[in-house]
C-alpha cells in the first residue's frame, strides 16, 4: 500500500481485454503454490489417518482416492473461475445467490440427509454435497455486489438489507442445523461489513445483539423447549466429542476417570505433544494410527499433522494458511474496485475463521464444532468451495491493472 | 481502493489476522516444545493379536482344464450383532442399514436383517454377512458415515463363483461350502482342552465345503490363512504388524469329470424326464418322473466321467450362506423331491432286469447251466402254488443265456431263480455272493459324502432287518419267492446308479473292479494348463477294489447277450433306442431294467458300454416313476454316448427345441410332479391325462 495503486493507468484495455495472457502474467503465483502445497498435505495427511480403517495389513485407500478426486476437480474450477473477468461474474451474483438458497430449502426437505444429527447433505450415489459450502460463494458475491453499490458507506437502512441477504441463508442454515456453518457466515458477514465500511458505531450494536441474541434465545420462551433442546444438544454433541458413539470405544477406567466432555480434545492433546518439535514420523503417530483422536480425517486432520510432523510440519502448514491469507488480503488491498475487495475479504473471513477455529479446537483454545481444516479435511464440497473461492481472488488480483 | 477508510479497514483486518495466527502459533510451541515432554510417555496400553486372512480356495476344474468352480471378489456387508447391542442403538442403526442397502439396489427390510441375525447358523459374536455383491458406492457411503453404521463393517472377500450356464452344472459333484459350524469347527481343530493341530486352522467365520466335492476334498482346497501378529490398542483396533505370512491359496482340483459330457448328461436327463411326464398313466398309475439320475465312468480306472442327479440346485445360492427359510424351501420340497441329494450315489433303487447280469455270473460261474443250456420261455413260470409272469406276458420260446438276456426273459431267470432255491443246499446264496463280487451291498466308496450301500438280502439279513425293523420290513421269513424274484432284481435287491455302472465295469473288464473316482490330481493354485506336469501336486492312481473271476466260458455268453441288447434284429429290448445306431462301428453291450415299484409307475434302468469290447465309458441312467428303461433311461445313455462314439455330432449345449420353457429346468419346488409348461417335442400329443 505505499504506493498508491489507484490512480488511473495508461488505457491498455482494448488490447489486453482480447488477450488474455496479459491478465495471465499477473497471476498469483505465491498463492497458487501455497495453496497446492497445502492440498498436497492434506491428501498426504488424509491417507496416514484412514489407511489404517482398512483390513489388517492392506492400507486403506479409498478416502485417498476420493481425496485425490476432490482435489483434482477443485483445482480445475479455481483454473476456470481465473480465466474471465471477475466483473462478469457480477451479471450472475442474483440467480448464483438464488440458486444457493434453493438448495439450502431442498437439504431441509426430505430431498436432503441427515448426517450426525444435521439435515445437510444430498446424496448423489457414493458422493454427498453438502449446499452450505457452495452457499458461502453465493453469499459474498451478493453482499459484495450489493456493498459496491454503497460505494463504502454503510448506513442503518443499507444494513439491514445486508443483514437480511446474510441472514436468509443463516436462517436455513439454523434448520439443518449446524451451527458452525452459521458461524463462518457470521464471520464472513462481520468482515465484510468492516471493509465494506459499516459505521463504528452499528458494529457495536450488532455485536450486543448478538450476545443478547443468544442469551434470550436460550432463557426465554421464544423457542419451544424441544427447538433449544436440539440447538444445545448439537452443540454439546459437537463439544462433548465428534459423537456419542466415540464414548463406547473408551476403557471403563478413561471413560469414569476422564467426563465424557473433554474425551476429544485430550486426545488430541496428547497427540500434539505427543508430536513434538519433529513428530513421530509420517504414519506412525499413535494416537492417530491408533484411532484415539476422532474424527481424524476430517475435523481432527490438524492434531494428526501435529502428531506425526510435529511442530516443524504444523507451523509449516500454518505458515502456508499465512501466505494464502497475505495473498488473499493482498489482493483485496490492490484490487481495482470494491467488488474485487471485498469478495477477497469474504474469503480471507472464511478462511481465517476456520482455520482459527480448526486448529484452535484441536489446542484446546476454541470450543469444539465441526468446522473443516480449508483443504486439509476429508469433504468434497469445502475443499471444492476453497479452490473456487480462491479461483476467484487470483481472478481479483491478476485483473488488479484494469 | 479508493478510501483512507477502507484501506484502514483492511489493516485493522490485517491485524487480526495476524494476531489469529500469533495465538496459533503461540499455542502450538507451547504444547509442542515448551510442554512437550509431559506427553512423551503417554503410551496406550498395547496388546498383540493374531489375526488371520483367509486364503482363497481352490479352483474345481474338469479333466481339460474347464472351470466348473472358481472364485470372485465380493463385497459383503456384515454387522457384528454382539458390538450393535453394546451401542443400544439396534433398531435406529438397522433401519439406517436397510434404508442404505435398499438404496443401493439390494431392497432389504429391516425384519429381514433381523431374521439374518437371528438365524442360528451364525455364532452371533462376529459379524454376520447380510448383503452381497453390493456397489462400492454403498461401500463409501458406510466406511465415510462410519459413525452411523457402528458393528457394519464392508469386506472384501473372495467367494465361490460357478461361472457356466446355468450355474447348476455338476452341483451334485462339486456340491456347495458355507460357514463353518461350531462342531466342524470343533472336528477340525479340537476344543480349548483337547485342540488338534492343523496346517490351515478355522476361525469362527471360516468357509468350509458341506458337501460333495468341496466337502470330500477340504483339506486340498482350503488354502493357508495368512497369519499376521498385530500390536492392538485399546479398542482392539491394529496398530502395527510385527510379523506376517502372507495367504497361500488351496490347490486347484483337476476332477475327472468331462464337463461337456456333465452338461449333456444333466441336459438329457432333465429332457427325458420331461419327456417321461408326457406318457399316459401305466396301468393306471400316473407317470410322474420325478427324479433321476445317471453316472458314465471309465471302466478302465473308475474315473467318473460324468455324474447328474435331477432335480438339481444352484451351489451359487448358498455364497455366503444361504438362509435358513430358503434352506428349508430347498430341502423339504417332499423327502423324494429334495434336490439336495446326490441320486446317483444315494439314490437306492430295485434294479430290476439290469439285475441279470449277476444272476447270471452266478449261474454260469457255480456252473447251474453253461453257455448253450436252452429253457423254453412259454410267458409264465409256475412255482409250487406261485406264477411269475414275464413284463408285458410275451413268451420267448427256447433261450439260452445270452438270447434271455438279449430280450430279457424273465421266465429264464425265474427258472434259475426256482433252481437256487430247490439246490439251495448245494448253491447257497450264490447270487448274494455274485452281487458282493460285482460290488452291490456296499458303498462302492466313490469320494463323494452321502453314498448309499443298496442291499442285498439273505435269509438271515432279510430276518435281522425285519428284528431291527420290524416296520420298515414287516416280513422276516425268507420264501421261495424272494429266490425268484431276486433273480430278476425285484423285492429283496435295491442298489444305487454308482454301483450299477461299477458292476457292469467290472464285467466289462473280466473281473477288474475299480473304486471309482471322481479327482484325477491336484494341481499348483491358478494352473492354466493342467496337461503341463510341471503344475501336478499330487496324481491320483487308480484304485483296485477287487479281482473278481469271470473265466471265459461266463463272460462269452453274457456278452453275446448284453450286445444283442440294442440290436433291433435280434430282438433286443433297447433296439428301439439304438435304431440307425452303427452297431459294427461303435458297439454297444447293455441291459434295460424295468423295476416295480408299489403303487408307483416303474423305475426306469439302462445300462451300457462301449465301445465293446475294450470300452472306454460305461453309462448308467435310472429314472423314478418313468415306465420301461428301453423307453424312459435307454436315451439319455445313448445321447450321452452319441458325441462320445462320434456318431453324429456332439449337440450344442443346450438342446432345446425352439420355444422351450428354459424355467422348466429349475427344479420345481413344492409342486412335485407338475408337468412342466412345454413339454420337449418328443411327448407331443402325449400330454398326460392327469
Amino acid at each position: 500500500m505505499t504506493i498508491s495503486l489507484t490512480s488511473p493507468r495508461p488505457r491498455m484495455q482494448d488490447t489486453s481485454r482480447r488477450d488474455l495472457t496479459a491478465a495471465w502474467r499477473h497471476i498469483d503465483l505465491v498463492l497458487v503454490f501455497s495453496t497446492l502445497a497445502v492440498a498436497v498435505l492434506g491428501i498426504v495427511m488424509v491417507f496416514s489417518a484412514t489407511k489404517a480403517k482398512g483390513a489388517p495389513g492392506i492400507a486403506d485407500t479409498t478416502f485417498l482416492k476420493r481425496e485425490l478426486v476432490f482435489m483434482g476437480v477443485g483445482a480445475v474450477l479455481m483454473t476456470a473461475l481465473a480465466l474471465f473477468d471477475y466483473q462478469r461474474v457480477a451479471n450472475w451474483v442474483w440467480p448464483i445467490y438464488g440458486g444457493a438458497l434453493v438448495l439450502l430449502v431442498l437439504v431441509v426437505s426430505p430431498a436432503g440427509q441427515r448426517v450426525n444429527g444435521s439435515q445437510a447433505w444430498f446424496g448423489f450415489g457414493a458422493f454427498q454435497m453438502q449446499p452450505a459450502e457452495f452457499a458461502k460463494i453465493a453469499v459474498i458475491l451478493a453482499l459484495a455486489a450489493v456493498m459496491a453499490g454503497y460505494k463504502g458507506d454503510v448506513d442503518l437502512r443499507r444494513l439491514l438489507v445486508l443483514l437480511v441477504l446474510a441472514g436468509v441463508p443463516i436462517g436455513l442454515i439454523l434448520l439443518q442445523p449446524d451451527l458452525g456453518m452459521v458461524l463462518i457466515f457470521v464471520f464472513v458477514l462481520m468482515g465484510m461489513l468492516l471493509v465494506g465500511g459499516i459505521r463504528v458505531r452499528y458494529i457495536v450494536l450488532l455485536t450486543l445483539l448478538g450476545v443478547a441474541g443468544v442469551w434470550g434465545a436460550l432463557n426465554s420462551n421464544v423457542l419451544k423447549d424441544y427447538q433449544k433442546e436440539r440447538l444445545t444438544a448439537f452443540v454439546q454433541d459437537r463439544s462433548n466429542g465428534a459423537s456419542a458413539l466415540e464414548t463406547k470405544n473408551l476403557s471403563p477406567d478413561e471413560a469414569a476417570q476422564k467426563g465424557k466432555a473433554t474425551y476429544n480434545v485430550d486426545q488430541s492433546l496428547n497427540a500434539i505433544g505427543a508430536g513434538g518439535v519433529s513428530g513421530q514420523g509420517y504414519g506412525e503417530g499413535k494416537q492417530t494410527q491408533l484411532g484415539f483422536v476422532p474424527e481424524q480425517q476430517t475435523d481432527f486432520i490438524f492434531t494428526a499433522v501435529a502428531e506425526e510432523l510435529g511442530f516443524v510440519g504444523a507451523a509449516t502448514l500454518l505458515g502456508l494458511y499465512a501466505l494464502i491469507m497475505w495473498r488473499v488480503w493482498r489482493a483485496a488491498t490492490l484490487s481495482r474496485d470494491l467488488f474485487g475487495a471485498l469478495l477477497c475479504v469474504g474469503v480471507l473471513s472464511f478462511l481465517m475463521f476456520q482455520v482459527f477455529e480448526n486448529a484452535g479446537m484441536t489446542m484446546q483454545i476454541m470450543p469444539v464444532t465441526g468446522i473443516p481444516l480449508p483443504l486439509m479435511s476429508y469433504g468434497g464440497s469445502s475443499i471444492i468451495t476453497t479452490f473456487i473461492a480462491i479461483g476467484l481472488v487470483l481472478n481479483v488480483g491478476m485483473r488488479r491493472f484494469r | 481502493m479508493e478510501s483512507e477508510s477502507q484501506r484502514l479497514r483492511l489493516s485493522i483486518l490485517g491485524v487480526v489476522m495476524l494476531s489469529l495466527f500469533g495465538a496459533l502459533f503461540a499455542r502450538l510451541w507451547y504444547l509442542q516444545v515448551m510442554t512437550a515432554t509431559q506427553f512423551e510417555q503417554q503410551t496406550t496400553s498395547n496388546a498383540v493379536r493374531t489375526v488371520y486372512t483367509e486364503a482363497p480356495r481352490g479352483r474345481i476344474l474338469d479333466r481339460w482344464g474347464k472351470v466348473i468352480v472358481d472364485n470372485r471378489t465380493s463385497l459383503v456387508v456384515t454387522v457384528n450383532p454382539h458390538e450393535l447391542d453394546l451401542t443400544n442403538r439396534r433398531p435406529e442403526v438397522l433401519l439406517r442399514l436397510a434404508t442404505e442397502l435398499t438404496r443401493a439396489g439390494v431392497p432389504t427390510k429391516v425384519s429381514m436383517l433381523e431374521d439374518r441375525l437371528n438365524d442360528k447358523q451364525f455364532n452371533p459374536l462376529q459379524p454376520i454377512p447380510v448383503a452381497i455383491d453390493v456397489p462400492e458406492a454403498l461401500e463409501i457411503t458406510l466406511k465415510e458415515r462410519s459413525e452411523e453404521f457402528p458393528s457394519i463393517d464392508v469386506k472384501r472377500e473372495s467367494v465361490r463363483n460357478y461361472p457356466n450356464q446355468p450355474s447348476t452344472i455338476a452341483a451334485h459333484v462339486v456340491g456347495y461350502t458355507g460357514r463353518v459350524s461350531e462342531e466342524e469347527l470343533k472336528d477340525a481343530q479340537g476344543t480349548e482342552g483337547a485342540p488338534k493341530t492343523i496346517p490351515k486352522p478355522y476361525q469362527p467365520d471360516s468357509e468350509i465345503g458341506k458337501t460333495g466335492v468341496e466337502r470330500v476334498y477340504e483339506s486340498k482346497l482350503r488354502g493357508t490363512p495368512g497369519v499376521c501378529k498385530l500390536e492392538v490398542d485399546a479398542k482392539n483396533k491394529p496398530v502395527r504388524t510385527t510379523e506376517c505370512t502372507p495367504p497361500v491359496p488351496g490347490d486347484d482340483l483337476v476332477l475327472t469329470i468331462d464337463l461337456e459330457l456333465q452338461k449333456n448328461l444333466e441336459t438329457n436327463l432333465a429332457l427325458q424326464l420331461f419327456a417321461a411326464r408326457g406318457s399316459p398313466p401305466k396301468d393306471g398309475v400316473p407317470v410322474r418322473a420325478p427324479a433321476g439320475s445317471a453316472v458314465a465312468l471309465n471302466p478302465q480306472n473308475g474315473q467318473i466321467l460324468a455324474m447328474a442327479s435331477y432335480p438339481t440346485y444352484d451351489p451359487a445360492e448358498f455364497v455366503n450362506g444361504i438362509s435358513a427359510a430358503r434352506f428349508k424351501q430347498i430341502s423339504s420340497g417332499g423327502g423324494s423331491d429334495n434336490p439336495l441329494i446326490n441320486r446317483a450315489i444315494a439314490g437306492q433303487y430295485a434294479p430290476g432286469s439290469t439285475f441279470k447280469l449277476v444272476t447270471a455270473t452266478a449261474a454260469l460261474n457255480q456252473g447251474l447251466i453253461n453257455g448253450s443250456t436252452v429253457i423254453v420261455d412259454g410267458g409264465s413260470f409256475k412255482f409250487g402254488e406261485l406264477t411269475f409272469k414275464n413284463a408285458g406276458g410275451a413268451s420267448n420260446g427256447p433261450v439260452s443265456m445270452a438270447k434271455a438276456l438279449t430280450v430279457s426273459s424273465d421266465v429264464f431267470f425265474y427258472t434259475l431263480g426256482g433252481q437256487y432255491w430247490r439246490e439251495r443246499d448245494r448253491w447257497g446264496s450264490g447270487i448274494q455272493q455274485q452281487a458282493a463280487l460285482y460290488g452291490f451291498n456296499a458303498p462302492t466308496g466313490v469320494p463323494l459324502p452321502g453314498e448309499a450301500g443298496g442291499f442285498v438280502l439273505t435269509p438271515e439279513s432279510k430276518k435281522k432287518l425285519n428284528e431291527d425293523n420290524p416296520e420298515a420290513f414287516p416280513y422276516g421269513t425268507w420264501n421261495p419267492g424272494d429266490t425268484v424274484q431276486l433273480a430278476i432284481g425285484q423285492n429283496v435287491v435295491v442298489a444305487t446308479p454308482i454301483q450299477m455302472a461299477n458292476a457292469y465295469a467290472t464285467f466289462s473288464q473280466r473281473g477288474t473292479r475299480y473304486k471309482p473316482q471322481i479327482l484325477a490330481k491336484t494341481v499348483k493354485p491358478g494352473t492354466t494348463n493342467v496337461f503341463d506336469p510341471a503344475n501336478d501336486v499330487e496324481i491320483v492312481q487308480p484304485e483296485v477294489a477287487q479281482q473278481i473271476p469271470i473265466p471265459e466260458n461266463v463272460f462269452g455268453p453274457i456278452f453275446t447277450g448284453l450286445s444283442g441288447v440294442p440290436e433291433k434284429a435280434l430282438g433286443g429290448t433297447a433296439g428301439e433306442a439304438f435304431a440307425g445306431w452303427d452297431l459294427k462301428a461303435w458297439p454297444i453291450a447293455g441291459k434295460t431294467g424295468t423295476a416295480q415299484v408299489d403303487d408307483k409307475a416303474d423305475t426306469s434302468w439302462f445300462v451300457a458300454y462301449g465301445p465293446a469290447p475294450a470300452p472306454q465309458v460305461v453309462a448308467v441312467a435310472v429314472l423314478e416313476e418313468s415306465g420301461f428303461g428301453a423307453e424312459a433311461a435307454a436315451p439319455v445313455v445313448r445321447k450321452l454316448l452319441e458325441p462320445i462314439a462320434g456318431q453324429v455330432p456332439p449337440p450344442p449345449f443346450p438342446v432345446f427345441p425352439p420355444g422351450t420353457d428354459l424355467s422348466a429346468l429349475v427344479p420345481s419346488q413344492g409342486q412335485p410332479g407338475a408337468a412342466p409348461a412345454t413339454v420337449p417335442t418328443t411327448a407331443a400329443g402325449r400330454r398326460p391325462t392327469r
